[in-house]
């Protein structure tokens, strides 16, 4: 046994553990699930250590089900061992943080049993080996998020997202804990299908659901040749899309925030909705290596691969660029984080395609990644640092906030440091790894996603200088006594998280090349290379973003800080912009579409069917015409068939006899005259019988 | 050969049982409900047993057959198959035997109020048990008249536990239901005369296991009678189409008997519709495929509506049943070891989902007043956590979410469904996907909003009284779900087998 399976298996443990605590306390439970967690992390910083040290990976594997060539085990490669990293210490310091922020709040053991749940899926996930495995962890974060997300299942309106009462195009915009997490579920679990077709195929396809066999991109030629393969890749990726909220299923992440903040931090930061861009990064040099194959097999296969990841692409800028600009005008502050999460994951997106399609498998991989950990860290601080304010004021509405930072130090300072990093400042992390992204496209000449990355950067810039001027500066709004800073176990871990964004961004020149080094030492990076993009030179890119961002920063911080404009109330001024407001704030309308054509769509039809086929057609036509026709086949038989039949044998027959009888009685008449004239007419029909019969000859 | 009639003895023991609590005239309820729950239990004991020591490596007999001239062997056998299927119906009636025992007190009280004539406990376990190891028979038989007068055997009993302790218009019902049943076998039997009378009644042999291809020596009569047997399984199975027996049946039957018709009796449709209409005709099989799977896929689809649109617990229940009876159609049609061996899982599967989303419905009756309206539900959680979780644990069966098997049912499935796709045309890949989206995404769709409808909201005004159900109705319920997390632990003495043995007949592994 291979102690380092330890790194998914300690959480596990940790769910069976709180399980038989149920009874206990809070203390004990927590300890616990903490425990098990940082255990997780130090096996995987233990692995780290040595792929980081010795170039070497590690693997570890027993046989689960040999059939589906499934094993189970722990693999750490380059990408996995620094992912494994980045999920289990975030998740560490994010469970420190629940000790207190969950302390006086409902369903405790539940919490834990699902946030253990929650990261020992998302460590299996990561440090699979093979598709199905991965995909066993990949449904449990799922699972998990389900429960997590409609943790308050009696959905309180203190839990809710959205304003109650408000309605766009007819559909209600607010979202209760318990219709969130059933949201969650189903929109990851339609992607999820594509993804378990996307494994079956695969499977037939290379004989083997071994990453190890996947890797070398043998499969592509069968699924070119078929002509499924562009179709292919888009299943395959379709659970990645909906585990990441790259539109069109963005949706469900923006309405997650229904549960506890800590969770929230859980889901955006280390787990879950990383998992989709882990997926992508992970297959960025089998593409590659599929597109290498293909080059000399099937005549414009490695096209199809190459036009599939501009497409990734331009899903990716087209997300980032769209959630920005909701979260321009949101009132919730964890919406503004949401929002600000499906953007940042539309960069990881666009900066994995092309990466992928401008320098290759290790390009994508390491664009994604270094963007990756950058906006998990400070996405934490973000979150833990909401769910302090939202605590300290008792709202979750940035209206009901301002001025914060007199009172709560701590938390503005870390989440400012975070703020500066989402908004892409030197010398923060963000700085580094978004540049590349806006970088990198222009340099594919994906002119489309770039020049929507780079807008989008100007954006990010503006919706967080609005968040943090609007919550911690200018006048106060809020409605308590005190606000108050959290205790040490909740500002601890996101004091830690933002510096980290902004000491990790300083010293980002020097590590940057060893995490490219360790991502070197990822399965299929050492695959041969093909050019599937131009690799133009970019002038100005980085300069050009760096001055939007800044100025885009300033301008908000500004127009809200300093001016203390109220932008809304001028807005809604004018039939144009408020429509613009309303089209931005009710989220391009998309969630409401989606209710007016999938879910009415589905109702009606199930409905429809339920009347008019399965209760008019099917159940009339075996209930009610079937039995119908047999009874009037059974009358028709009794009254028309029947009753000649029955007439003829039982009563005309019957009459006839009777006729005749009575007519032999009313021969007898007694006269002897009679008798004989009788007897002789008798005998001279019989006579005339014989004569006609035998022949009569006179 | 086993050294010991193992399977005999998983039959004839749940027999000394019933037969034992038919004669026990002073017993109590509890002691009946013990004997039998006890007894069932043995049985699944005996087969686990017989699966791990022959049937994992391939089919085996038990030492005790007979021959009949003119019909053929009668004999009992156990593979990998077999053991899906007896295994979880074993298991399932014998939980659901200790489950019975509040149920049905409840349920006898409920009958007396409305002053209905019915026979008491003696009964009820008597025909109760006689069900179960009838169910159990039927997988084990080697010949097409053995298996048809087990399925007789099973049709009886649950006719008249449907007759006498049913709901709504019982009576017609329990009528409906029998007569339908019957439809269905009778067209099986046409079909099972038509291949005998020209091959014989067997389709496994104690020398070379399974006859494959001996139907199609009946020429051009083959496809007919190959086609009355796929359809007289079908009825049994409901596929869409010949499904509208069973939301009354299933939603009407007294809850217990509802755990053990909805997901154990309509499986064995598919498990013998490859056990012998495959196994006898594998070209004439092959030749509906087709249309087979369009027709799995349909179902699938079709019943996830229906569930959706339906506001009746159990009625919703059944009518996922139905479409739960689609993917293991699905898998059958797919030809392929692993789609067929994932359908013989997916009998596992739904046999554990399925028992426990009845049993839940079954407490919410039994406890909440005859509380069957999703539309009056609301909240439960917070006053049922215990029923709450076993609901969801059935609802992550049958929608294969780990830790259950399930998930391992639903990717061989896939795995088979795609497989089959993918060699016929680029249209069918794509068209195969996009139906297993909108099925899958019903699945999950109805279950988490039942989920959500019945558990999670505020609680209803009308349920402030509510409270958890006493343990002597969940707790048994707790087995189910062990076995399901157990199976899905130890996938590979399940699959493996399955994946082998079949492969062995279909090839392509």
């Amino acid at each position: 046994m291979e102690p380092l399976i330890l790194a998914w298996l300690a959480p596990y443990l940790g769910t069976l553990l709180v399980m038989l605590l149920k009874d206990r306390g809070w203390k004990a439970k927590s300890a616990v699930a903490i425990l098990s967690i940082l255990t997780a992390a130090l096996a995987a910083t233990a692995a780290a250590w040595r792929v980081v040290e010795a170039g070497e990976t590690i693997r570890w594997a027993v046989e689960w089900v040999p059939s589906l060539s499934v094993d189970i085990g722990v693999y750490f490669d380059g990408l996995s061992s620094l992912m494994a990293l980045v999920v289990s210490w975030l998740s560490f310091l994010i469970a420190v943080y629940s000790y207190e922020y969950m302390e006086h709040e409902e369903g405790q053991t539940r919490y834990w049993i699902f946030f253990t749940f929650f990261v020992g899926s998302m460590m299996l996930l990561v440090l699979s080996d093979n598709l199905l495995t991965m995909f066993i962890g990949w449904e449990g974060t799922g699972l998990a998020s389900y429960s997590l997300i409609g943790h308050w299942f009696s959905d309180e309106e203190e839990h809710w997202v959205g304003d109650p009462g408000r309605k766009a195009l007819g559909k209600q915009m607010w979202f209760e804990p318990s219709h969130s997490g059933l949201r969650a579920l189903v929109f990851t679990r339609l992607g999820d299908v594509g993804l378990i077709v996307g494994i079956a195929t695969l499977h037939i396809a290379a004989g083997s659901t071994m990453f190890a066999a996947i890797a070398g991109g043998k499969w592509a030629p069968l699924l070119a040749r078929s002509g499924v393969l562009l179709f292919f890749l888009w299943m395959l990726f379709l659970g990645a899309m909906a585990k990441s909220a790259q539109f069109p299923f963005h949706e469900w992440l923006v309405t997650a925030m229904t549960g506890p903040t800590s969770v929230s931090a859980l889901i955006h930061a280390a787990t879950m909705v990383k998992a989709g861009v882990y997926f992508f990064l992970r297959f960025a040099p089998f593409l590659v290596a599929a597109a290498y194959v293909l080059q000399g097999a099937v005549p414009g296969g490695a096209h199809t691969v190459a036009a599939f990841l501009q497409w990734m692409a331009l899903i990716g800028g087209f997300t980032a660029f769209m959630l920005a600009t909701m979260a321009l005008v949101s009132r919730e502050l964890k919406l503004i984080l949401a929002f600000s999460t499906a953007s940042q994951l539309g960069y990881m997106f666009l900066g994995a395609a092309a990466g992928t399609l401008v320098e290759g498998g290790l390009g994508g991989m390491y664009t994604g990644f270094a963007h990756l950990a950058s906006h998990a860290i400070f996405k934490a601080t973000l979150f833990l640092a909401a769910g302090a304010v939202i605590h300290a004021v008792h709202s979750r509405f940035i209206d009901d906030m301002g001025g914060l930072w007199e009172k709560m130090k701590i938390t503005a300072t870390s989440f400012i440091l975070a703020s500066l990093s989402l908004a892409g400042l030197p010398p923060f992390m963000g700085y580094w790894t978004k540049d590349e992204i806006i970088h990198i496209s222009f340099q594919g000449a994906l002119w489309v996603p770039a020049i929507l990355s780079w807008v989008t950067a100007g954006l990010t810039a503006a919706y967080i200088a609005r968040a943090f001027t609007r919550v911690f500066f200018g006048d106060k709004h809020w409605h308590v006594k005190e606000p108050h800073e959290p205790g040490p176990y909740m500002w601890a871990p996101y004091l830690t998280l933002g510096s980290l964004s902004l000491l990790l961004g300083i010293a980002w020149p020097l590590i940057a090349p060893t995490v490219e080094e360790t991502l070197k030492h990822s399965m299929g990076v050492a695959a041969l290379e093909v050019t599937l993009a131009p690799h133009l030179e970019a002038p100005l890119v980085p300069e050009s973003t760096l001055l939007l961002a800044l100025t885009a920063l300033l301008a908000t911080i500004y127009i809200y800080g300093v001016k203390r404009a109220d932008l809304y109330a001028a807005a809604v001024k004018s039939r144009a912009w408020a429509a613009l407001h309303a089209f931005l704030y009710d989220r391009w309308y998309v969630n409401s579409i989606y209710y007016w054509v999938f879910v009415d769509g589905t109702k009606a039809l199930a409905t429809l069917l339920k009347k008019y086929f399965d209760q008019l057609v099917i159940d009339n036509f075996y209930h009610k015409a079937l039995p119908a026709a047999t009874l009037w086949a059974v009358n028709f038989t009794a009254n028309v068939l029947e009753k000649d039949w029955d007439a003829l044998l039982h009563k005309h027959l019957v009459d006839a006899f009777k006729k005749a009888w009575r007519a032999f009685r009313s021969l007898q008449t007694g006269q002897l005259s009679d008798y004989i004239a009788y007897m002789w007419i008798g005998i001279s029909l019989v006579v005339l019988l014989l004569c006609l019969v035998m022949g009569c000859k006179p | 050969m086993m050294n010991l009639p193992l399977l005999w003895a998983s039959i004839l023991v749940p027999l000394a049982a019933a037969l034992a609590t038919l004669a026990a005239k002073k017993a109590s309820a509890k002691s009946l409900a013990t004997l039998n729950a006890a007894s069932l239990a043995a049985s699944a004991v005996l087969i686990l047993y017989a699966y791990l020591a022959y049937g994992m490596r391939g089919l085996a007999f038990d030492p005790i057959y007979f021959r009949v001239d003119g019909i053929g062997l009668f004999a009992l056998t156990m593979d990998s198959m077999v053991f899906a299927a007896s295994f979880s119906i074993a298991a399932v009636t014998s939980v659901i035997a200790v489950y019975s025992l509040p149920y049905m007190r409840h349920r006898f009280e409920e009958l007396k109020e409305e002053g209905a004539e019915f026979p008491g406990w003696r009964s009820y376990y008597f025909l109760y048990t006689l069900f179960a190891l009838s169910m159990i028979g039927t997988v084990m038989s080697t010949n097409t008249i053995e298996f048809y007068l087990f399925l007789e055997l099973t049709l009886i009993p649950s006719f008249l536990l449907i007759a006498f302790y049913g709901y709504g218009d019982r009576v017609k019902i329990a009528i409906l239901y029998l007569i339908w049943t019957h439809i269905g076998a009778l067209l099986f039997l046409i079909g099972a005369l038509a291949v005998g009378s020209a091959v014989g009644f067997d389709f496994i042999s104690l020398n070379t296991g399974f006859l494959v291809g001996l139907g199609e020596k009946l020429g051009p009569l083959a496809a007919t009678a190959a086609a009355l047997l796929v359809i007289g399984l079908a009825v049994k199975m409901a596929v869409l189409g010949l499904h509208i027996w069973l939301p009354y049946a299933h939603a009407e039957a007294p809850t217990p008997i509802s755990a053990l018709l909805s997901p154990n009796l309509i499986g064995i449709g598919g498990v013998m519709m490859y056990r012998i209409v495959y196994v006898l005709f594998p070209h004439t099989f092959a030749g509906f495929s087709q249309a087979l799977y369009v027709w799995a896929l349909a179902t699938m689809i079709y019943g996830g509506l229906m569930a959706l649109s339906q506001t009746d617990f159990k009625r919703l229940l059944a009518y996922s049943s139905v479409s739960q009876m689609g993917y293991m159609l699905l898998g059958l049609a797919s030809l392929s070891a692993f789609g067929i061996a994932g359908a013989m899982l997916h009998y596992m599967v739904h046999a554990f989902g399925k028992a426990l989303l009845f049993a839940v419905a079954g407490i919410l009756i039994a406890n909440l007043h005859g509380l069957r309206d999703i539309t009056k539900m609301g909240g439960l959680a917070s006053k049922m956590p215990y029923t709450a979780a076993l609901a969801l644990l059935g609802f992550m069966h049958i929608t294969g979410i780990p830790p259950t098997v399930g998930i391992w049912s639903e990717y061989l499935i896939i795995r088979g469904a795609v497989e089959k796709a993918l060699a016929t045309s680029p249209a069918w890949y794509m068209g195969a996907t996009l139906a297993l989206l909108a099925g899958i995404g019903l699945s999950t769709a109805y279950a988490f909003l039942t989920m959500k409808r019945v558990f999670y909201g505020p609680l209803r005004e009308s349920l402030r009284e509510a409270r958890e159900a006493p343990a002597s109705y969940w707790a048994p319920l707790i087995v189910l779900a062990a076995l399901g997390i157990t199976a899905f632990i130890l996938a590979s003495p399940l699959i493996d087998p399955l994946v082998s043995q079949i492969g062995a007949v279909v090839g392509g592994v």
